[in-house]
């Protein structure tokens, strides 16, 4: 493989990291203070992309209840984004009070909530089948890129070596890191931040230190549906909406991200991510899916609580 | 080495903690040898590694003449050894028959298709295990509520049903962590004899974890005393008593 | 009768196949472990079915498949998917709780893939024109009613034995087991092979009955629907699975018949045809909420039994006295 060769398929995998990172610190956010997968997250994932779309004041294919309507604004890229990453926040925290809260206030076993959270998923994958059905849909990438001034692909070629790749990609990057940076800032410099890592610590020590903790969960749903949302976003932007599943294959993988990284550790989830995703770029195209599982199995076989995790020590 | 039971040297860290520091000693068959000591002295590690629960970080330990050091729980429960736990580990949402059926596993042998087809083989063992269980359950007064669930019960009897699922193992070893932990004076002097009782009945060889001083003392042939995981005594229980260094450790700061 | 049977022979075969997939994941979950391969080893079955049945036995779709043969496919299937349960479950079963569900879930992403890349399962477009033992789908009762009833009582009869008991020891406390003399490991692997086996099985009837055979069937998506029959139905009980796979493989051919009724206004029926797996979803959710502990219940039992006192109960305690 030639060095062009291999700093494209880098920043690729790099891109799909980054995005597979961001999406499993959704599930990552929720299963440290709860200690549930919250399987719901894929759904809100695939809303986001869908809110964005609608933001963006485009119409909808010939199917579903919604055929050929659409929103009577035209918001830029990347206010929809955050229009749409808002929105699919605000539905989490919906899904929060409905399904998540009655099951904790009777002590549900985990496995419990995670089968509620699937039906979730179900519902609102189906959901959008039926709204606006199940055709593929795509961010015009002129209104995407025209607004930020930049061209559809950057050119990096040296004399020796030429290096030409699509600039969506590097927004992608740029973008995670910006989101993953704030995240980082709010957990470790903001109140709330310290709220929410005391009530991931201990959730009852943290409401004897009058920490309203029903509050901070709450928050940390919106927060999980935020960047949820404009992670599905992002995807849209690399390889199209897909349609209504796109998140649950993802799901998928983002759950395998968090593993792979240790349950409940952010760090973990960004290597985990770049790790998958620089695999699965570098592996043959037929094997691509499989790359993510192999290389978790492996993983766990010889780290049972993945890359970052600590450690459980049984005590007798 | 005719010893029950004997350890050499062991050690076992946590981090920088050293739970159990370099400890030697050898039960002989047929003692009811006491182990005490102050919280976190590293009693309940010391019983965690003789059943293969937490592995030894360093020294041997042998059963009779049989290495234990690395092997597996459930292989150093078939040579003999049984246990109760300090902070109970019944079967809890199981009825306390099952708990004691289960723990005859080693005495059975019936498969996956003795069991389903119910051959004469299964059957003859399922009476056997029944029968045994609830004469077990009966010596710890739990017969009648047999087919309750574990967890109902309360305290003192959650603590006997599990000296009577250690019993079911037909052991010829049998570590007790603080068996009368929670039980008011009256129980404790009844368990004492129950514990005499089954030394006697089930010819077996006895260690036992105990805070209660006079309950040691009546019932045990030999005692050890650790803190902060170093053996610092061992003898009979009045030189035990009357050791400098024991005293020390129990009234110093 | 004969239009029921016509419309609804192909789902009542469906529901019993899927009461029996929920029991294969219910098996290692009688053992504390939770698993989700199943699907991996019904896709596996369900390819051993189609490949031996077209190029092994070269049979056609024209031809009736013999009766007999399904058995043999059967028994192929359940010696190769205990072989390759045996190999995943020594390491995997280490693994505890949601990180054991991750690492079985590679395992059934893993079987797809390679069934795509490989010449023998037909890559991309499958194996079609899987001969067919009978010629309508109701026929096919014969066969699976049966099967699951005996399925059933292997599972009920396994939870009442020396095997049964240990399985329950170790979902209840595997340290605490091990302590009273039971090899985790050997009885952890037993209860997974006895789960891929069924699996495996499932896979074989159900290439018949499709007449084809992808790597659509058997994916992830299975493995969390069949959870979700287990967790409804109940996990604590052998019944709960049963009742849990035919129910909710029911439920959503009973929305959409009842978008058929007469005199629904069109919005609802509508909503009802194409909105049924909404509703679906959003049941599932609910009966989390309802039933915690799942449809059917240990307790449902034990008062049940209260009321009927069992004869081998009264047996033991005659000989008792
Ligand atoms: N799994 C573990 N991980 C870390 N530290 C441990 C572990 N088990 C025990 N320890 C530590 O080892 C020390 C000895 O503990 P141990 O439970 O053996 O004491 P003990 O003598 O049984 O005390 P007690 O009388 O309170 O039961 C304690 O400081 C304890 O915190
Ligand atoms: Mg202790």
């Amino acid at each position: 493989m030639n060095t062009t060769l291999f700093l494209q398929q880098l920043i690729n995998g790099v891109s799909l990291g980054m995005v597979y990172a961001i999406f499993a610190l959704g599930y990552t956010l929720v299963f440290s203070i709860l200690g549930i997968i919250n399987f719901s997250h894929s759904a809100v994932f695939t809303l986001g992309a869908y809110f964005t779309y609608a933001f963006m004041g485009l119409s909808w294919g010939f199917n579903g209840l919604l055929a050929r309507q659409s929103l009577p604004l035209e918001l830029p890229f990347v206010l929809a984004m955050l229009a749409g990453g808002v929105v699919a926040g605000l539905v989490a925290v919906v899904i929060e009070r409905a399904a998540f809260k009655p099951l904790r206030q009777r002590g549900a076993d985990p496995l419990l909530t995670l089968v509620s959270s699937l039906g979730i998923a179900v519902a609102l994958v189906n959901l959008i089948q039926f709204l606006v059905g199940a055709e593929a849909y795509s961010y015009p990438s002129a209104r995407v890129l025209g607004p930020l001034g930049l061209p559809p692909a950057l050119n990096l070629s040296t004399p020796e070596a030429p290096l030409i790749i699509p600039t969506v990609r590097v927004v992608i990057i740029f973008a995670s890191l910006i989101i993953l940076a704030l995240l980082v800032l709010l957990i470790n410099a903001t109140k709330v931040g310290k709220a929410m890592r005391a009530v991931a610590e201990d959730g009852t020590t943290a409401s004897l230190l009058g920490i309203n903790t029903d509050r901070i969960i709450l928050f940390t749903f919106f927060l999980s549906g935020l960047i949820g949302g404009v992670a599905g976003t992002l995807v849209g932007l690399s390889v199209t909406i897909t349609g209504p599943y796109l998140g649950i294959s993802f799901g998928l993988k983002g759950l395998a991200v968090i593993v792979l990284g240790g349950l409940g550790n952010i760090p973990g989830a960004v290597l985990g991510g770049l790790v998958i995703g620089i695999a699965e770029t570098f592996a043959p195209s037929s094997l691509k899916d499989a790359v993510a599982f192999v290389i978790l199995f492996l993983i766990l076989l010889a780290r049972p609580q993945g890359l970052l995790g600590k450690a459980v020590v049984q005590k007798v | 080495m005719s010893a029950m039971l004997s350890v050499q040297n062991l050690t076992r860290t946590f981090g920088g903690l050293v739970a159990v520091n370099d400890v030697s000693f050898c039960v002989e068959e047929g003692e009811i040898f006491g182990l005490i000591g102050p919280n976190g002295a590293g009693k309940t590690t010391l019983f965690n590694l003789v059943t293969g629960l937490t592995p030894v970080t360093s020294g041997r330990q042998f059963y009779r003449d049989t290495e234990t050091t690395r092997m597996k729980p459930h292989q150093i429960a078939a040579l003999g050894i049984a246990r109760t736990f300090q902070n109970i580990r019944l079967f809890g949402s199981l009825s306390a028959l099952d708990n004691v059926m289960i723990a005859q596993h080693l005495h059975t042998r019936a498969g996956v298709f003795d069991g389903v087809l119910s051959t004469p083989r299964a059957r003859s063992e399922e009476r056997h295990v029944y029968d045994y269980s609830m004469t077990l359950l009966e010596k710890v007064n739990l017969a009648s509520r047999a087919h309750q669930e574990a967890r109902s019960f309360p305290y003192g009897d959650q603590r006997r049903l599990e000296i009577a699922r250690a019993l079911a193992l037909q052991p010829k070893l049998l570590l007790l962590d603080e068996p009368g932990a929670g039980m008011n004076p009256n129980e404790k002097a009844e368990l004492s004899d129950f514990i005499r009782h089954v030394h006697e009945e089930f010819d077996l060889t006895i260690v036992l974890i105990e805070h209660n001083v006079p309950m040691v003392m009546g019932l045990c042939d030999r005692i050890a005393v650790l803190n902060f995981g170093v053996l610092i005594a061992l003898g009979t229980p009045s030189a035990v008593q009357n050791d400098p260094a024991v005293i020390e450790a129990y009234l110093g700061d | 009768m004969e239009g029921f049977i016509t419309t609804y022979g192909f789902l009542m075969v469906t529901m019993t196949l899927q009461a029996m997939l929920a029991l294969s994941l219910y098996l290692p979950l009688m053992a504390g472990q939770l698993s989700l391969a199943s699907p991996g080893f019904y896709a596996l079955g369900g390819f051993v079915a189609a490949v031996m049945s077209k190029s092994v036995f070269g049979f056609t779709n024209q031809q009736v498949f013999p009766l007999p043969l399904v058995f043999v496919e059967m028994a192929v299937a359940a010696a190769i998917c205990a072989v390759v349960a045996i190999l995943i479950g020594v390491p995997a079963l280490r693994l505890r709780g949601i990180y054991l569900a991750l690492a079985t879930i590679a395992f059934v992403e893993v079987v797809r893939v390679v069934a795509l890349n490989l010449e023998i399962t037909g890559q991309a477009i499958g194996i079609f024109g899987v001969p067919q033992p009978f010629s309508r789908s109701f026929d096919y009762m014969a066969l699976t009613l049966p099967m699951l009833l005996l399925a059933i009582f292997f599972v009920y009869r396994l939870e009442r034995s020396r095997v049964g008991r240990a399985f329950s020891a170790l979902r209840e406390d595997e340290l605490a087991a091990a302590a009273m003399g039971i090899n985790p490991t050997r009885y952890k692997v037993l209860a997974f092979v006895m789960g891929a086996v069924l699996a495996g099985i499932v896979g074989v009837v159900n290439a018949h009955l499709l007449n084809t055979w992808n790597t659509r069937q058997g994916t992830f998506d299975v493995a969390i629907l069949v959870l979700a029959y287990v967790i409804i139905g109940g996990s604590r009980t052998f019944l709960g699975p049963v009742a849990g796979g035919l129910l909710l493989t029911a439920l959503p051919e009973v929305l959409r018949a009842a978008a058929g009724i007469q005199g629904l206004p069109a919005p609802v029926a509508q909503f009802l045809q194409d909105g049924r797996l909404i509703i679906f979803g959003v049941l599932i959710a609910v009966g989390t909420l309802f039933f915690p502990q799942g449809l059917i219940t240990p307790r449902m039992f034990r008062r049940w039994r209260a009321a009927h006192p069992q004869p081998a109960a009264a047996r033991r305690k005659e000989a008792q006295a």
